[in-house]
This record gives C-alpha cells, sequence and structure tokens, in this order.
C-alpha cells in the first residue's frame, strides 16, 4: 500500500494508532545490543512460551514489543509494563511467569525486579521516578525504549513522518535550511558546525548532483550512542534524512554504517524497505516533486573511515584515507559532487525541530549550545548506560548525579570525554558545563559523546597509552607525522609505563606532540597527542612519579607493581585456581605464596580474593 | 589575477593555482616528496607545509601542505618560518627512524641538519616511504595495477591479493618515478619481470632491439588508437627507415624536376 | 600567423651543423646535450635527410601519452614536452613512426625537438638553408592543438 499524500499519511496515522490502542497493557522488552547481550532475547522467547499456555484477558503476543536501548544498560535485561510505567530490572526467562501472571494478569509488582536506591535501598517502581531518568531530557532518544525498533507502523502512530510531510507542503527549501539554522543545531558527531550552515553553503554550490550522507561509523572506543539511534530508532534517522535531502536538492543518499553493527544494518535495511514499500522513498515522496533514496554503505573496520573524506571515499569503494580538506566536502564531496555528511544524532533531532520549532530548540540547552546530548556513560560510574540532558549540564550532575556515582564509593579522580580526540579532566573541573566550547578550552572535547569515568585505580599514564595504542593501529598511513609520529609516541608513553623513561623524554613526549598537531594531515592525527596531553596538563606529577621514583600510584603498570599476598590470607586457595601460570602455591589454611618471578601481573588473583589478602605495591 | 605575498615578496598568481606552483616559480626551494606533475597532488609527506596568515587574523597562522592550498587574494606565505622549519625537521627525523639505511632519506635529513634520528629506530624491511607516486601515476595512466594495502604502520604498497598483478602492463612508469628505487625489476633475455610479473618485450623486426613490452603496445594500440605497426620498429630503424623513405621522394623530384 | 619548420632534403648536404648546434641549444649542466635532428643518409648518391621531429598534425606521440605531458604550443606549433609531467615510460619512443622522441640516457629523460621555443638554432645554422622556419598565409594550413 502506497501513503499517497499528507493526508492518507494521517489516516494511515489514525490507524496505525487504533491498533496500537487495541492493549490496555503493553510489555516492553528493551532489545538494545547490551541487553541483547545479556540475554533479552530468551526474555521474549519466554513470553511467547508462557503466553501459548496461558491466556490472559486484554492482552496477547502482539502487545510484546521489542524496542531500542534504554540506555539504563548496567540494569539489564530491562522490562517495562506500560502504561504504568513499571520498570522492572536484571530480568531472567524464569521470572518471565510471574511478570505474566502477577503483573499482567492482575495489577501486582513483583518488588524483587524493582530497581534499588543504593543510597537508601528504597525500591523505585516507575521509569519516571528512577532518578536515571528523571534528570535526563530525552530527544534524540525519544523513541528508544518506547516503540518497536523495526515497526514504521509505531513510529507512524507516534507522529512519524508528519514533519517530512509539513515540509513537503509549506515549507521551501530555503525555509528549512532557514529553521535549522535557527535552532541552533550542531554536529553531534563531535564538531559542532552548524548543520543549517552547513545544508547552506551544500544548497549554494551550483551543481547536478547534491549528496546527502549519515555518519554512522562511530569509531570512538566505548561509544554506542549511534549505534542504540540505528537500532532503536531507524526511522528518525531515515525522516532527518529527507528533511535535510529536501533542503539541498539531493536525490540519493547514503548511510555510512560500521561494520561491527550487523543489528543496526539489519533495521536499517527493515526501515528502508518499508519506506520503499509505502512510498515514502523512491519518487514523488507524498505526491510531491520530491524523490530520493537511501543506500546503505558499509565499513569494513577503520576508524579512520569515520573522517569525513575518507568516509566518501570509502563510500565510493576507494581505499579510506583522507585528504586535505582546504576545499570542503560540502563543496566537493562523494564523487566531487557538493555533500552534506552529518551524524545519526544530528540527523534524528532534525524531525522534532521541524516539528516542534526552532524556537522550542533554543529553549533547551544554552545560546550557543542548543538543544542537548546523548552520552555513553562508562567506566566506573555506579549507572553505566546512555544518556541524553540539555547542553550545559555539568559534568557532576551527568557523573554522581545520573551516574550515582563512583562504583564502591571510590574516589573519582577523572572523566575521559571525546574519545581518542579528546582529553580527559580532573576532579577540579566537574563543574564546568558539558558543551562543544567550554571542555575545549580546558584541553579536552565533547566529542561524539563518549564519557569514561575513572577512579583512583586508572592509571593516567595507561590511559594515554591505550589511547595511543588504538590511533597507531588505526592511523590510515598517508602521512608521516601521524604514522610515524603518533608511533614513537606511543612507543615513548610505554618507556614511561615501565620505569624506563627520562624527564627529557616527558619534553620530547611535549614537543612531538605539538608538531603531530601542527603537521598532520586529518583529525586523527591532528587530536590524537590530546590524551596524552591532557593527561600530563592535569597529572603531570603522576608521570613524574613514573619517571623519577619508577611506580605506578594506581596500581596498573606491570612492570611497576608486584602482586603479594598479605597475612589475611586464609588459605582458600582460589587464587591458585585462578592464576593462569601456576605463581601461587599453597595448601588448604596456610598462607599462600606468591612466586614473583612467575608472576605476569595479569590480576586475577586479586579480583578472586575476597579477603583483601592481595595486595598491589 | 590573486596578488600575495611569499616571503616578504609581493607575486602574482592565476586564480585556483596552488601555492607550490607559484613557490616554484618564484625559485624559492622546498622539498615535496610526494608531489609529481603528472597527477594530483596528494599531501602525504608534508615537507611542503608553509606558514600562512592573512592581515585580519591577527598573527594567527595556520600551516598547510602549498601543494594542495589554492592561492588566495591578499594571503601571506612564509616558507621558511623557524615554525616550518621545526616541523620539516621533525617529519624528516621521523623519516629517518624508520629508514635509517635508505640513502635518498639520509640526504634529505642531512639537508635539515639531521644525521642521526632522535628517536627510536624502527626500520621498515624495504626502502618504500609510501609516498603514493607509483600507485598515482599507475591510476592516472588508466592501469591501476597496484594499489596501497593495509593501514598504519603495516601498509605497504602491492598488487592485488599479492600476486602478479592482473592490470599490469609493464611500463615502469612506476619504478623510473619512485624516489628511492625501491621498485625493481629485471630486463633480460627479451623477458621484463616487475611485481613478479613476466612480460615479453618487444623486439624490432629490423635491428632486434627491445622497445617496450608487448603488453603496453597492445594497450596504447587499442586504447589510444595507434597502429600496432609503430611499435614493431624502434626508433634508430625508424630514423633510418624515415631518411631512407623522404630519400627516395627527395630522389624522385630531383629526377622529375632537374 | 603561424610558423612552419621545414625540411628541403633536396639541399642537404650532411654537414651535420644542425646536429651540433642543437646539441648545444639543449645543453645540460654545461655539457651538449642530446641532439634532437640527425641528418641521415638519404639512400641515394649525395642524398642526405635531416632526420626531424615535424610536429605532426595528428601525432602519435600525443596520442600515446598517458599523462597528457605532449602538448602543441599554439604559438611555436611544436608540440612540446612537460619534463616535470612526463613519467619516463617511454610511450612515446616505441609510438613515433619517425623515431623522432628520443631516450637522453646520460640523464634519464625523453627529448624531443621543441623548435628552441621559436627559434630553432639548426635553421639558424643551416648553410644550405635545408632547414627552414618561416611564417605561412593565415587560412592555408590548419594546425591542431
Amino acid at each position: 500500500m502506497r501513503i499517497k499524500d499528507p493526508q492518507h499519511l494521517s489516516k494511515v496515522q489514525k490507524e496505525c494508532r487504533a491498533a496500537l490502542g487495541k492493549f490496555p497493557k503493553k510489555v516492553i522488552v528493551c532489545c538494545g545490543t547490551g541487553c541483547l547481550a545479556n540475554g533479552a532475547a530468551k526474555i521474549v522467547t519466554a513470553f511467547e512460551d508462557v503466553l501459548s499456555k496461558r491466556k490472559v484477558k486484554g492482552f496477547s503476543i502482539e502487545a510484546v514489543t521489542k524496542t531500542g536501548c534504554h540506555g539504563f544498560c548496567e540494569q539489564g535485561p530491562l522490562v517495562v509494563i506500560e502504561p504504568q510505567g513499571t520498570f522492572y530490572t536484571r530480568v531472567k526467562p524464569k521470572d518471565v511467569e510471574a511478570i505474566v501472571e502477577k503483573s499482567l494478569a492482575h495489577d501486582e509488582i513483583l518488588e524483587p525486579l524493582l530497581y534499588s536506591d543504593p543510597s537508601n535501598g528504597h525500591k523505585i517502581e516507575r521509569y519516571n521516578d528512577l532518578p536515571f531518568f528523571s534528570m535526563q531530557r530525552r530527544i534524540a532518544l525519544r523513541h528508544l525504549g518506547k516503540i518497536a525498533a523495526h515497526s514504521i507502523d509505531e513510529y507512524i502512530a507516534d507522529g512519524g513522518y508528519q514533519a517530512l510531510a509539513k515540509v513537503l507542503t509549506s515549507m521551501t527549501p530555503d525555509e528549512v535550511i532557514a529553521e535549522i539554522m535557527a535552532s541552533g543545531l550542531r554536529g553531534r558527531g563531535g564538531g559542532g558546525f552548524p548543520a543549517g550552515r552547513k545544508w547552506r553553503t551544500c544548497r549554494d554550490v551550483v551543481s547536478d548532483v547534491h549528496y546527502v550522507i549519515c555518519n554512522g561509523d562511530e569509531g570512538d572506543p566505548g561509544a554506542f550512542m549511534d549505534r542504540s539511534i540505528m537500532e532503536g530508532d531507524p526511522h528518525g534517522v531515515l525522516e532527518g534524512m529527507m528533511i535535510a535531502a529536501y533542503a539541498v536538492d539531493a536525490r540519493q543518499g547514503f548511510i555510512y554504517v560500521r561494520e561491527e553493527y550487523p543489528l543496526a544494518v539489519t533495521h536499517l535495511k527493515k526501515a528502508i524497505d518499508d519506506c520503499e514499500e509505502v512510498g515514502l522513498l523512491g519518487d514523488n515522496i507524498l505526491g510531491s516533486d520530491f524523490s530520493f533514496s537511501i543506500r546503505i554503505s558499509r565499513g569494513a573496520g577503520a576508524f579512520v573511515c569515520g573522517e569525513s573524506s575518507a568516509l566518501m571515499r570509502s563510500v565510493a569503494g576507494e581505499v579510506g584515507e583522507p585528504r586535505a580538506k582546504y576545499i570542503r566536502s560540502v563543496v566537493k564531496g562523494l564523487y566531487d559532487k557538493p555533500t552534506v555528511l552529518n551524524n545519526v544524532e544530528t540527523y534524528v533531532n532534525v524531525p522534532l525541530i521541524i516539528d516542534k520549532g526552532a524556537e522550542w530548540y533554543t529553549s533547551i540547552g544554552t545560546p550557543s549550545n542548543t538543544g542537548t546530548k546523548v552520552f555513553s556513560l562508562v567506566g566506573k560510574v555506579r549507572n553505566t548506560g546512555l544518556i541524553e540532558v540539555a547542553m550545559g549540564a555539568t559534568m557532576r550532575e551527568i557523573i554522581f548525579g545520573i551516574g550515582g556515582g563512583i562504583i564502591d564509593n571510590r574516589p573519582f579522580k577523572a572523566v575521559q570525554t571525546g574519545g581518542p580526540s579528546g582529553g580527559c579532566l580532573p576532579e577540579s573541573m566537574l563543574d564546568l558545563p558539558v558543551d562543544f566550547d567550554t571542555l575545549t578550552e580546558a584541553g579536552s572535547m565533547m566529542g561524539s559523546g563518549g564519557m569514561i569515568v575513572m577512579d583512583d585505580r586508572t592509571c593516567m599514564v595507561d590511559l594515554a597509552k591505550y589511547f595511543l595504542s588504538f590511533l597507531v593501529s588505526e592511523s590510515c598511513g598517508k602521512c608521516v607525522p601521524c604514522r610515524e609520529g603518533l608511533y614513537q609516541l606511543h612507543a615513548m608513553t610505554v618507556k614511561v609505563s615501565e620505569g624506563r623513561a627520562t624527564e627529557a623524554d616527558l619534553e620530547k613526549m611535549e614537543k612531538l606532540s605539538e608538531m603531530i598537531i601542527l603537521g598532520s594531515l586529518c583529525g586523527l592525527g591532528k587530536s590524537g597527542p590530546n590524551p596524552l596531553l591532557s593527561t600530563i596538563r592535569y597529572f603531570r606529577d603522576e608521570y613524574l612519579v613514573h619517571i623519577r621514583e619508577k611506580r605506578c600510584p594506581a596500581g596498573v603498570c606491570r612492570e611497576l607493581i608486584t602482586y603479594e599476598i598479605n597475612d589475611k590470607c586464609t588459605g582458600c586457595m582460589a587464587c591458585i585456581s585462578a592464576c593462569a601460570v601456576n605463581a601461587i602455591t599453597g595448601e588448604k589454611k596456610q598462607v599462600h605464596v606468591l612466586d614473583q618471578e612467575k608472576c605476569t601481573k595479569c590480576g586475577a588473583c586479586y579480583a578472586v580474593c575476597k579477603f583483601d589478602a592481595i595486595e598491589i605495591h | 589575477m590573486v596578488r600575495l605575498t611569499i616571503n616578504g615578496k609581493l607575486v602574482q598568481a592565476a586564480e585556483g593555482e596552488m601555492l607550490l606552483s607559484v613557490i616554484r616559480r618564484e625559485k624559492i626551494d622546498i622539498p615535496a616528496l610526494c608531489h609529481h606533475e603528472a597527477v594530483e597532488p596528494y599531501g602525504a609527506c608534508r615537507l611542503c607545509m608553509v606558514e600562512i596568515t592573512r592581515p585580519e587574523w591577527d598573527g594567527w597562522a595556520n600551516f598547510v601542505t602549498s601543494c594542495l592550498y589554492p592561492v588566495e587574494e591578499n594571503l601571506i606565505v612564509s616558507t621558511h618560518s623557524p615554525k616550518v622549519i621545526e616541523l620539516r625537521k621533525t617529519i624528516v627525523d621521523l623519516f629517518l627512524a624508520c629508514h635509517p639505511n635508505t640513502p635518498e632519506i639520509i640526504q634529505l635529513a642531512a639537508d635539515y641538519g639531521v644525521t642521526h634520528t632522535s628517536y627510536e629506530e624502527v626500520p621498515e624491511p624495504d626502502d618504500c616511504i609510501l609516498c603514493g607516486l607509483c600507485t598515482r601515476i599507475c591510476e592516472t595512466m588508466g592501469f591501476k595495477a597496484i594499489s596501497a594495502v593495509g593501514r598504519g604502520h603495516g601498509k605497504e604498497i602491492a598488487p592485488p591479493l599479492g600476486e602478479a598483478p592482473p592490470d599490469c602492463v609493464g611500463c615502469l612508469a612506476c619504478a623510473q618515478n619512485c624516489p628511492t628505487h625501491f621498485i625493481k625489476f629485471s630486463d633480460r633475455n627479451g623477458v621484463r619481470r616487475i611485481w613478479e610479473k613476466d612480460f615479453e618485450l618487444m623486439a624490432c623486426s629490423r635491428c632486434g632491439r627491445k622497445t617496450i613490452t608487448r603488453e603496453f603496445a597492445e594497450s596504447l594500440s587499442a586504447g589510444r588508437d595507434i597502429p600496432m605497426e609503430y611499435f614493431e620498429i624502434c626508433d634508430d630503424c625508424h630514423r633510418m627507415e624515415t631518411s631512407r623513405t623522404m630519400g627516395r621522394i627527395a630522389n624522385w623530384s630531383r629526377e622529375v624536376q632537374p | 600567423m603561424t610558423y612552419r619548420f621545414t625540411v628541403n632534403p633536396d639541399v642537404c648536404i650532411g654537414c651535420r651543423t644542425c646536429e651540433l648546434a642543437c646539441a648545444f641549444a639543449h645543453a645540460v649542466a654545461g655539457k651538449p646535450g642530446v641532439s634532437r635532428i640527425y641528418p641521415l643518409d638519404g639512400g641515394f648518391k649525395e642524398l642526405w635527410v635531416p632526420v626531424v621531429c615535424l610536429q605532426c598534425e595528428e601525432a602519435a606521440c600525443v596520442k600515446s601519452c598517458l599523462v597528457d605531458a605532449l602538448k602543441r604550443n599554439p604559438e611555436t606549433g611544436a608540440i612540446e614536452l612537460n619534463q616535470e609531467k612526463c613519467v619516463r615510460c617511454m610511450a612515446c619512443i616505441a609510438a613515433c613512426p619517425f623515431g623522432c622522441s628520443l631516450l637522453d640516457r646520460q640523464h634519464n629523460q625523453v627529448v624531443k625537438c621543441d623548435l628552441c621555443g621559436g627559434d630553432p638554432v639548426c635553421a639558424h645554422f643551416c648553410p644550405t638553408k635545408a632547414l627552414q622556419y618561416k611564417p605561412i598565409e593565415a587560412g592555408k594550413v590548419k594546425v591542431s592543438a
């Protein structure tokens, strides 16, 4: 069935809503990649099994909805009962029978499955009452956890494609661009470039062909914002791209998805197929002159292909190497044609801005950083997961408010933002507002939204070493400052972590970093030294301790630490089983002995010991 | 006409011209290892970087590769500023770290006062400096037989799947333009061998001297509308044939017009 | 007004002054270079033919160059080889049916007659005017790019 025009769309919307309203209750099972890895698929199967045997009045398996990531990954697998909003955490397949019996057939709540507030042990029943959610402002993530990820019906029922209809019937391309410019929407991929200005420049280039590309490469380690959006709200991304295509006169769009996101590809492909079937993609969309189609282009496992010019080469089937962008890709991009490249999160904001207006969007966030930002909050924080807050929220609010503070109440040391291109910020910077501009002044950057929280057991030298090794393996190799410079920088950081460096080496690293930043061809190289420079800036003392005292205060750098067994040892032999190299010997109920020669400092014994008998020196 | 300043001197350039072309026209010598007029500029070696600023930038400067940066009105360019020199020194220093035994790199480093690398030596197994000239020339000529394979430190120039490249015609353009002569070939007994592929060298039908490969000749004949017969005679014999042919005509005209 | 380089073997005496002049006019680093013109035996008594590039209208060398290094200079009429663009594939040497694209082995470069940029020295020094570079009436001959 083809949706002929906007009136028909509204009719379809009514029909979809009616279909969804058939059941008074709805069960939402979070099927984002995190919960899937934790067994969410088995929970869905359990619902199918239970419901095939037990009939519940007014409910059926149709009302079990598989949605995208709720964001509260720490507490997954998640099951939510609507409309009450009852929020069940850490659900196992064996809990499903009770859920059906108690919460679906009747209106009872299963207390053991509720979230427990760590500060006072109180159970919280409803989704909206959890501080994790109540402190967020979910705009880009609006559909995640609410609608079925693969259903165009649910998307349309929730108002989907109304923004597209509005654009096609009542706005000229120039008006669309003006609206996006007025909203202040800045590129969410990390660059923070005003999206409206980008579209304006692209449209102004006289060309028979314009392209629109969505950057779904998301290469930063620890970042999964774009993955969740592509998996959980693929139509939101498509609609955003369609509106952009209309604005810049593009007839062909591409979504570049990294190789490692198969679920995103599946869901995007289904969304595209569904749109093509109803005529929302293809010729004369909704009866207008606008024709547009989208193809998915898959990456092949290269971080550097997240860089816009490398990405476009990759889409064109060439080796993903960046080029100097003195002539910007918005002027000469894919196949040398003017191309708009925006991030997943940027596009998913667009339909809502068109719907509710630019002024509404500017009422959120700060004047030069409007709207919200999605963050992946990971590391030593209690509530790891995906969150979205208005721009300008402070890091303290994010980490200690939504994030629930540091695990085991250990002291906060630093937070790394912006992935391999960003830097870390210490406790003294916790009250900085998070936005594109402020963090950059402090030596880091917001980047695409990765936030890695660290406690006192993280070594900053080790952190810099990790990011540099990542960049060394991901460098495309075209230019010497990045290919060889980052390699040498990494080698020197290894020297520091092994206690073989001198203070002159530290200066040399800083000098080389400056040259790498000046000389590199693309952003990967130019921002590569950032993690190193920011850790030296705020934790110089820690580097000096490694150099002068050959000691690692956080107890991480293997060459500088030893594991020792103290007299708290009860002789339980747990560590002996854990040790892969048989470095620990001992009898039951006897204090064990650790052979330093054999010890590889892997930390397995430390992890299993329940008596604090293993110490790191 | 675009007017800009290079090292304090006001110069003129054509619209769309790259800075490097203007710099060379002014006889200012800056290295540009990955540059070749036959192919598009690449910006890989970073040695041609210059410092640029504009009057309205209040002293803030940017560093760009002159091979790829188009001229701008009122641009102020510095080809040998202290920062640029420091940058070039660092780059040749890094080059020397991975190619301590390559003569051309040793010479380049010496030009910038670097005799030993100040970094850890990690010698590459061969002299390839990954300038990309070979692959870009091959692609421009239309063969695209070799490519850069791999990423980062493991990057190397190779034919597809490491086997004899099906598209190579043995023209030797890659080897001729390799700055470190890393690409090796041999011409022996009428056979040329390059990239582990063998080619038959055409032999002049008059004197037997070897010219270009048969594959190259056939490709040119088919693709560029040149009779295959032209390639069957070497240039020496072509000259001799020309003189004999012209001689016959001249002799005829002598006889006809006394 | 266009110019054309003409060769009249009838009056060539085989003195090879042209060859010498060309070599000196194309000196490399102060030493005589490779001559682009060679008076060769015409095959008859006292008949020599100076073999030199005749700047063909549809030149095989231009066709054979895959990097567009060979282009006609509209002012002089000569087909010029841009040394900076040349990749030394030797296609033009193999393609020219007159053998007028030459290999300078000493400097590993390809050379050809460029009419000395508009004032060919060979014509200048030829004692019998066998070689001439003279204007042709407009409209008489067309020269391709």
